[in-house]
């Protein structure tokens, strides 16, 4: 084991993004107050600290995509862009107090756990490694930025930025500009570029499904009453739930209601391009909701501006001036921007994860990844994920579904703080039963419905969502049922060892 | 016929990809083009460059019907394949002098009702349907036409351009054939009623009557260059070939009728000539403002190699 210069933290938080201050503020309602989050940035905010992209915003409405634990009357529109949502973020820290828990350039790079002690060893970048009786590993999913498999990606001369880690300095006046991918970010991305540059060539391999997106600005009333009466913004909270809610009829499941969202999509399509083939070519041909929704009313239109151009033939390869595609032509840039999302591992782990007996989770997952409910995994006892397997919605707010998440797991280590556990571990057979029904559910799922999506493994397993409304989520985490759990108990001898500082 | 590993193959069409900008279209050459062919190659270039296209809309429905993601992507391969064939026609046509600037010549008029249909109705066809059609029309016509422009023309850098179509052709015929195979080996109730419920559409009726006369409208063509039809005709035997080596392909009720069709084609005393030639006649009388837009996927045409 390494020695630290410390005592051991109760909880380790990993990640300072959403989930992680998330977790942290619940910890310290809950009067747990020895933890620290690290993160390995210089900043906190996680993917809406790195996403500032122009034109960068939320599809889910900011009343919802919010916490109920950290209400804001202020947001400005129905959904909120970036930096309104990093600021947001930001309050949450100093309005709770937890900044002085966070260390920031701190990189974790493993950790184990040691049984014996019942402590998980954990290393870091650069610093003494520290000790915490429980970990929550709050790094999210959507943090390398992921770049296609092209040939000659290195030979290109010209600039180039990803979505993810834009180039505010970069200057567009003028400037010929290829757009690579056309998913959630690229949507976003393109009705901005195409006010600024000279020409913008968009490169589409498969075409999403786009539904309006009405955003409004909140009126000042709007604001003071939600200000005043707590109530009126819960009741507003709920009006979205539960609106979304419905939608998974047709998200979630390939139902009748599935053709009704195509229907919208494809009135959406009629009403704003009226050239057949564009709109051929920006028809997709998989169930609305196998891949991430798009809303948004601004796309179609950038798309047909004089200085923007869809190009559907398939990418031969980066050239050092430009894009060359299977049609023969090279198409010249002086900027090429990858709007093409994350590096999303469903079959391994952020850092190394060595469990009891020496596991390695990472190998654990590698023909997917699997958990308990998604937050904890038999063989590594006292870590919670707060994005584990399954857990993700495709019709609800994600930050839904990470409360319950949060919750769950600042019960749980209440638990083994409580009742000075050495090892609460959930139960092989309960995990393996939990999963056999996730699979079996997301079966008859729009996700598992034939088209390729990051939801999905190469072999087309699905790691990654929910099958089911978000209530049921919620309700599967309300309590921590300890017959689900191994429980060992500290001996004194050891926790006199390892006794946390007072 | 030994079965397509279409992963393999999408692997290998990815592997060849070349592009415009990989041919010096200004090299030298251009002067062995004797002024009798060049009078008679720029109607020919022109539909044998529209006729890409017609492939180009085949493929692009074939992409919509596949059943895999790998033939998905191969078709998509193949559509912008044949787009490319279609822009290094209208490169060597430029470096040969044959364009009035920006001029994007325009098809015979059989082509362009074979491409209408196609632009219109191909999506709602099944790919039993357009497995069997397609392959036809790329034996005879680019198959046929490719070969005797290769034949004819010594322009060292039309040879290098052919030499590049005719390979990215034989991986399209390759597979073409085995995804017939593939299509045979479906149950013959299910042949059968696709057969019926592709026949039965009136629009079918339309896309009959526009590739009837193609083929003797090219056979024209081809004789007017000088040529010897037989050169056609031995590309539509090549069809009937490849397809009986495959017992699964002769399973396909539209892969007998189309190749049925073939041999009226081929044998010019066959009464069939009376009606095809008719409708050569016919429809070159048809009015081209009778006749749609081009759709606008055919303005995307361009010689110049880099955009």
């Amino acid at each position: 084991m390494t020695t630290t210069s410390t005592a051991p933290l109760d909880v380790a938080v990993i990640g300072a993004g959403f989930a992680g201050i998330g977790a942290a503020i619940r910890l310290r309602q809950q009067g747990i107050t020895n933890f620290a989050v690290f993160e390995r940035g210089a900043a906190i905010g996680g993917t809406w600290r790195d996403n500032t992209y122009p034109g960068a915003a939320c599809d889910i409405p900011s009343r919802l995509y919010s916490y109920s634990f950290a209400p804001n009357p202020n947001w400005s529109h129905t959904y909120s862009g970036s930096g309104e949502i990093l600021g947001y973020i930001e309050s949450m820290v100093a309005k709770s107090g937890i900044g002085s828990h966070i260390r920031l350039r701190h990189n974790i790079t493993g950790m184990t756990f040691d049984e014996d002690t019942g402590l998980w060893d954990i290393s870091i970048a650069g610093a003494d490694a520290v000790h915490a009786r429980a970990v929550v590993l709050a790094s999210g999913p959507l943090t390398e930025p992921g770049y296609p498999d092209i040939p000659g990606l290195d030979t290109f001369t010209g600039h180039t930025i990803h979505s993810a880690r834009w180039d505010h300095d970069y200057d567009f006046a003028g400037k010929r500009v290829a757009v690579i991918g056309t998913g959630a970010s690229a949507v976003q991305i393109i009705p901005e570029l195409v006010e600024k540059a000279a020409a913008v060539k968009v490169f589409q391999r498969t075409p999403g499904w786009v539904l309006p997106r009405v955003n409004r600005r909140t009126g000042a009333l709007a604001k003071e009453l939600y200000r005043h009466m707590p109530g009126a913004e819960t009741l507003a909270r709920q009006a979205w739930f539960y609106g979304h809610e419905s939608v998974a009829l047709g998200v979630v499941w390939n139902t009748p209601f599935t053709r009704l969202v195509e229907m919208v999509g494809r009135a959406q399509l009629r009403r704003q391009v009226a050239d057949p083939w564009l709109r051929r070519q920006l028809t997709p041909d998989f169930r609305a909701g196998c891949k991430r929704l798009l809303m948004t009313d601004d796309y179609y239109p950038a798309l047909q501006r004089d200085n923007c151009t869809l190009i559907t033939w398939p990418i031969a390869r980066i050239a050092p001036e430009g894009i060359r595609t299977a049609e023969g032509i090279e198409h010249r840039a002086d900027c090429i921007v990858f709007a093409t999302g994350f590096d999303v591992s469903k079959t391994g782990t952020p850092l190394p994860v060595t469990g009891r007996d020496g596991r390695v989770l990472g190998d654990e997952w590698r023909r997917g990844a699997f958990a308990y409910r998604s937050v904890t995994v038999s063989g590594y006892p006292n870590l919670f994920l707060t994005f584990g397997p399954n857990s993700g919605p495709g019709h609800n707010s994600a930050l839904v579904y990470m409360e319950s998440r949060i919750d769950y797991l600042v019960q749980a280590i209440g638990i083994i703080l409580d009742r000075d556990l050495r090892i609460l571990e959930v139960r092989r057979e309960r995990q393996d039963r939990y999963n056999a029904a996730i699979q079996r559910r997301l079966g008859a799922t729009t996700w598992n419905s034939g088209c390729r999506s990051w939801y999905l493994t190469e072999d087309g397993f699905n790691a990654t969502m929910y099958p089911g409304f978000a209530t049921q989520y919620r309700n599967q985490l309300r309590r921590v049922d300890l017959d689900d759990y191994t429980v060992v108990a500290r001996e004194p001898a050891i926790a006199r060892r390892v006794a946390p500082v007072a | 016929m030994a079965t397509m590993d279409f992963q393999d193959m999408l692997g290998k069409i990815k592997d060849r990809q070349w592009a415009l900008a990989d041919i010096d279209w200004d090299a030298p050459g251009a002067e062995t083009l004797t002024p009798e062919q060049h009078a008679r190659l720029k109607p020919f270039m022109s539909d044998l460059m529209w006729i890409e296209n017609v492939g180009a809309r085949g493929f692009a429905a074939m992409a919509k019907k596949a059943p895999d993601e790998t033939l998905r992507e191969i078709y998509r391969y193949f559509h912008a394949e044949e787009q490319k064939h279609a822009n290094a026609e209208l490169a060597l046509m430029r470096r040969w002098g044959m364009l009035d600037g920006d001029e994007i010549p325009q098809p015979n008029i059989n082509v362009k009702l074979v491409i209408d249909f196609l632009d219109k109705y191909a999506d709602d066809m099944s790919l039993s349907f357009l497995g069997t059609v397609i392959p036809m029309l790329e034996v005879a016509l680019d198959g046929a036409l490719v070969k005797f422009i290769m034949d004819e023309i010594e322009d060292p850098v039309c040879q290098q351009a052919f030499r590049h179509i005719n390979a990215d052709e034989s991986r399209h015929l390759a597979v073409d054939f085995a995804v017939m195979d593939v299509l045979g080996h479906a149950e013959m109730r299910k042949l059968l009623i696709e057969l019926v419920g592709g026949w039965v559409k009136p629009t079918f009726l339309i896309g009959v009557l526009s590739y009837m006369p193609l083929l003797n409208k090219m056979r024209d063509n081809i004789v007017a260059m000088g040529v010897d039809e037989q050169k056609l005709y031995s590309a539509l035997e090549r069809y009937r070939k490849v397809g009986e080596r495959s017992e699964f392909a002769r399973r396909l009720p539209m892969y007998q009728i189309v190749k049925l069709h073939g041999t009226w084609v081929v044998d010019r005393g066959h009464p069939y000539h009376l009606l095809a030639d008719t409708l050569v006649k016919v429809t070159g009388r048809i009015p081209r403002r009778l006749l749609r837009k081009d759709p606008t996927w055919s303005k995307e045409i361009t010689y110049t190699p880099a955009a």
